[in-house]
């Protein structure tokens, strides 16, 4: 086990390096350049955008810049082309503003899929399942900025309650409690908004998985022992129609960085997935690449812990 | 507890507390008019979040707007777009020539002189012609000397060269006035012949000697001309004029920030602005002496750009900030103006000082009541970045923004609610179809008017822009000085234009195509991605023209893609673009046919030697009527010439509640209005929350 940790650890490692050459690579080869050298400017002469150019170093050859970009990134001296500020105090400012979205949908989403699941599954064709297969499906189907926009105005012109942004706009006086109480309100929309399109996907595997073990000869012995029939659906069912989940829990951790862009952009939530939107518009290639490295970082953590729950969650698996 | 239980219960107890919050919330009471703390500050949304609040470093609306109201400039601009004074109580504008006097110089009559005698033959030739007895002010031998010029060499191995001009005697002119035409004034004084072979004559040594080739060939590098204009504005500064630290802003701080924008370490984008500047020099506390090396008339609207606190921003101050940030070496090392926590927390000294600014939330200012000019009535004016049309409406409608500019098809809603009120405000921008008029057919003038004639831009304006924009017919913005309102629009005549494509050639063939010689009339009229109206006028146009039997395709490109693979190497048929002009007439980066190459503006190629010769009269002019004249002059050359179809210049509405309104100087109200020239926020200052509507 610990053997495979290691070595585990040191292939993910490799990749990461190779995962960021890439990035860089196609980051700089893609067509466009940051917008503080924007040709378009006609004041800009040609003089001018050669001195930017050369000040953020896009004049050298790539390898040089990827060189740049990890010395400038390990020594914490990384900036912004933006404003010249350091790219990872900004990073860490708008990851903790994305933090709470993230783990309450995550927490919405992974607690209430599972009952919605199995409901449908043991009442297999009944009126509840499919009430919520065809919700489910409407709300895979239905865009997300769409529902986003439904939900903000039936808040603000029924309701009267703003939604924009993590606080109430003109608020600041208010007492402590109101100020708490306002920032969890603000939370609630996006929060439900996210929540929603993943209950919807998640419930629907749920439901498969299931239906599946459900007809497990086990599931059978089970309810011949005479045990509760939640007992069975929950404990010996669920447990083992779960495993397939522990992948796409663990696949699940890059969302903190990209998941919720569109939920952040149209709720004026500033966020880390609206950073990277506007970095990549801007091409604010220092921000655009440590954000992609985060992410990497994410995806290879989030099977590192997949494979980990796996050994721990399925006895037939073992690490080597 | 049951797993069931917890699987349930958990989320529904998250959700319940989410919800149940909402009973708390101050709601929009807190956020509308009717708090005191709210109805002193005027609340605005901003699409974008200003990226860094100083005035030589930003080059964003969204910074624009909060830097135009933290800073201020020696000048700015008044309703019709003409410069009056700001921290600069009044300027003037003198010229300085210099005029080479050559050994062996010889006039038109034959004689020989020398520099006294050119000076004596100079007084008493301007005594004769009207107009140099009026400016004239004085003629001053200078005596031989060597100017010194520094080049640096980019390149692999960049060098920096010395070149050493040893120049003749000259005379400097001292003249009240500019005067472009001085050369010709002098002209029957000095005879055609005069200095013919300057500066062949002039002898350079460039130090080191092996670089004298490459140095010479350098811009800047040449020895100054035979007749050198030196354009100079003396600034007089007001005396109460204070940045938000109570700091007097003087003479200095002209200085240090004309020196900060030329400092390639700070890499302004305002570099070329202030770049035909030879120096600025300090007279005395509050005068300050610009002196330009050629004729520019356009670079005095530089001076519109904020004024720095040399104070808080210089060597010194910034060594001080690094101690204070304890900076890591690495970081010392790169640390210039543009890292200072300045750009974050701004001090100027315009009506508004800095407040705070929470990053994608909002940057709030307020009032600065020490200002020379009052300072605003408003206690604070608040910039909500929301990024989308949607949430800034009902942001909007519930009373937690001022004013806002709604989308084009609601605008007539909001001018129809007796409620709110609205303006509409032209843009300084307008769309056009241009053609790459180094191909056939868009070499000929004809085809380029017939192809605009095909269009039906009124329809355009009514169905695309839902009536939110005006027709346009040239390159100034509608509604400026420059712009000239007798050049009528293309009618939209089809049968016209075909008649006029048949007069250069054109056939209709048996499939009812247009083609000449056998070659149908068929090209590719393309226009950037993610712009839903371009890309509307892309598909009318089509149509337009495929209805007199041309062939048409069209393209939407990724716009990054649109510049580098079609426009900056000039390889397209025709495009959809726009542009958004500044407040000046010069119009060289656009239309000058030296500016065609690749990566320039005048990607169309257009080549007229009669619009050269217009554009750089211009931007040698330094008198407005003149001035007025040649733009005319140059908008008709363009229209007739028509590389682009003009099409519209689109409008933005601005909604307010009636209760904003306008306080006169003696505190009567007037209603909200914009400036003449469309600015929604030139009487910012006069700005106040009523009651009561007007």
């Amino acid at each position: 086990m610990l053997g495979y940790l290691l070595r585990s650890l040191i292939e993910r490692l490799v990749l990461l390096v190779v995962v960021s050459v890439l990035a860089h690579a196609m980051v700089h080869l893609a067509p466009g350049e940051p917008s503080e050298v924007d040709p378009m400017n006609p004041r800009m002469k040609p003089e001018d955008v050669a001195r930017l150019r050369a000040a953020f170093h896009l004049d050298e050859p790539l390898h040089l810049q990827y060189a740049y970009w990890v010395r400038d990134l390990a020594t914490g001296e990384l900036r912004s082309f933006k404003d010249n500020q350091p790219v990872l105090p900004r990073i860490g400012e708008r990851f903790m503003n994305s933090l709470p979205l993230f783990v309450l949908a995550t927490l919405v989403i992974w607690t209430l899929s599972f009952p919605l699941g199995v409901q449908a599954a043991l009442r297999r064709g009944s009126r509840f399942d499919r009430t919520t297969t065809v919700l489910a499906y409407a709300l895979i189907a239905i865009p997300g900025f769409f529902l986003a926009y439904l939900v903000i105005i039936a808040a603000v012109q029924v309701l009267g309650l703003p939604v924009i942004g993590m606080r109430t706009f003109g608020a600041e006086t208010a007492p402590l409690s109101v100020r708490v109480m306002d920032r969890i309100w603000h939370l609630a929309l996006p929060t439900l908004m996210l929540a929603f399109g993943g209950i919807a996907m998640l419930s629907r595997y749920a439901r498969a998985q299931m239906i599946e073990v459900l007809a497990a000869d086990y599931v059978r012995t089970a309810h011949a022992k005479g045990l509760p029939a939640e007992t069975v659906t929950y404990r010996h069912a669920l447990r083992n129609a779960l495993l397939p989940f522990v992948t796409m829990f663990g696949l699940m951790l890059p969302g903190l960085v990209g998941g919720s862009v569109i939920i952040e952009q149209i709720f004026a939530w500033p966020g880390i997935g609206r950073l990277g939107y506007e970095a990549i518009l801007g091409r604010d290639y220092p921000v655009v690449l440590t954000l992609n490295l985060f992410a990497a970082v994410l995806t290879v953590a989030g099977t590192f812990l997949s494979d980990v729950l796996y050994a721990l969650a399925d006895p037939r698996i073992r690490l080597r | 507890m049951g797993p069931r239980a917890l699987l349930i219960g958990l989320p529904l107890v998250v959700i319940a507390v989410l919800a149940l919050s909402a009973f708390w919330v101050p709601g929009y009471r807190s956020a509308d008019a009717d708090n005191p703390e709210r109805a002193a500050s005027l609340v605005l949304p901003s699409s974008a979040d200003p990226k860094i609040l100083n005035p030589i470093l930003h080059a964003d609306t969204a910074s624009g707007r909060v830097v135009d109201l933290v800073f201020e400039g020696l000048l700015d601009l008044d309703e019709d777009l003409a410069l009056r004074g700001r921290l600069a109580r009044s300027w003037s504008v003198r010229e300085t020539a210099y005029l080479v006097v050559p050994p062996a110089a010889t006039l038109a009559d034959g004689t020989h002189v020398d520099a006294e005698t050119l000076r004596a033959r100079i007084e008493a030739h301007a005594a004769a012609d009207p107009a140099l007895r009026e400016s004239l002010e004085s003629v001053v031998v200078e005596p031989p000397q060597a100017r010194l010029t520094q080049v640096d060499l980019p390149g692999d191995k960049p060098a920096r060269a010395m070149i050493t001009w040893q120049l003749p005697a000259r005379l400097r002119l001292e003249l009240a006035a500019v005067d472009q035409d001085l050369e010709l004034r002098l002209r029957p004084l000095l005879g055609a012949d005069y200095g013919r072979d300057w500066p062949g004559t002039a002898q350079a040594t460039v130090e080191p000697a092996e670089l004298r080739e490459a140095a010479l060939a350098r811009p800047g590098a040449a020895p100054p001309p035979l007749l050198e204009h030196n354009p100079t504005i003396t600034f007089e500064l007001r005396t109460d004029a204070r940045f938000h630290d109570g700091h007097p802003v003087d003479a200095h701080d002209v200085e240090f920030t004309y020196r900060a924008i030329m400092d390639p370490r700070n890499l302004s984008p305002r570099t070329s602005d202030f770049e035909p500047i030879d120096r600025v020099e300090v007279l005395d506390a509050h005068r300050v002496r610009v002196v330009y090396r050629r004729l520019f008339s356009p670079a005095i609207n530089a001076w519109t750009m904020g004024i720095l606190p040399a104070h808080l921003l210089d060597d010194e101050a910034l060594r001080q900030e690094m101690e204070r940030r304890a900076l890591s070496p690495a970081a010392r090392e790169r640390f210039g103006l543009r890292d200072s926590q300045f750009n974050r927390a701004p001090i100027g000294s315009g009506p508004f000082r800095f407040g705070r600014w929470l990053p994608d939330e909002l940057v709030e200012l307020q009032a600065n009541r020490e200002h020379w000019g009052g300072g605003p009535r408003f206690a604070r004016f608040t910039v909500r970045t929301i990024p989308e049309p949607l949430t800034q409406e009902m942001e909007f409608l519930s009373g937690a923004l001022d004013l806002y500019t709604p989308l084009a098809h609601q605008a007539r809603r909001y001018r129809d609610d007796p409620d709110l009120r609205t303006h509409a405000v032209r843009s300084r921008g307008y769309t056009y179809i241009g053609y790459n008029t180094r191909r056939a057919p868009f070499d000929d003038p004809r085809v380029r008017r017939a192809l605009g004639m095909a269009i039906d831009v009124e329809a355009i304006i009514e169905h695309v822009l839902y009536g939110e924009g005006d027709r346009t017919t040239g390159p100034y913005p509608l509604g400026t000085e420059w712009y000239d309102p007798s050049v009528t629009p293309l009618a939209h005549d089809p049968g016209q234009a075909l008649a006029l494509l048949e007069s250069v050639g054109f056939r209709r063939n048996a499939e009812g195509w247009l083609e000449r010689d056998g070659k149908p009339l068929a090209f590719t009229l393309i226009t950037n991605n993610g712009n839903a109206l371009r890309k509307a006028v892309l598909g009318i146009a089509q149509d337009a023209w495929r209805r007199i039997g041309i062939q048409v395709a069209t393209q939407l490109v990724e716009w990054s893609v649109f510049l580098e693979e079609f426009v900056n190497p000039g390889q397209f048929d025709a495009l959809v673009l726009g542009w958004s002009m500044g407040v000046d007439p010069d119009l060289y980066q656009l239309f000058h046919s030296s500016q065609t190459g690749p990566r320039q503006l005048n990607f169309v190629g257009l080549r007229d030697d009669r619009l050269d010769t217009l554009i750089e009269r211009l931007r040698r002019e330094y008198d407005r009527d003149a001035q007025r004249g040649l733009a005319h002059d140059l908008h008709r050359r363009i229209a007739e010439l028509a590389p682009y179809t003009f099409l519209y210049a689109p409008r933005a509405t601005w909604v307010h509640d009636p209760r904003i309104a306008m306080r006169g100087p003696a505190g009567d109200v007037q209603p909200l209005r914009p400036s003449r020239s469309g600015d929604m926020f030139f009487h910012l200052e006069r700005w106040d929350r009523l009651s009561l509507a007007p």
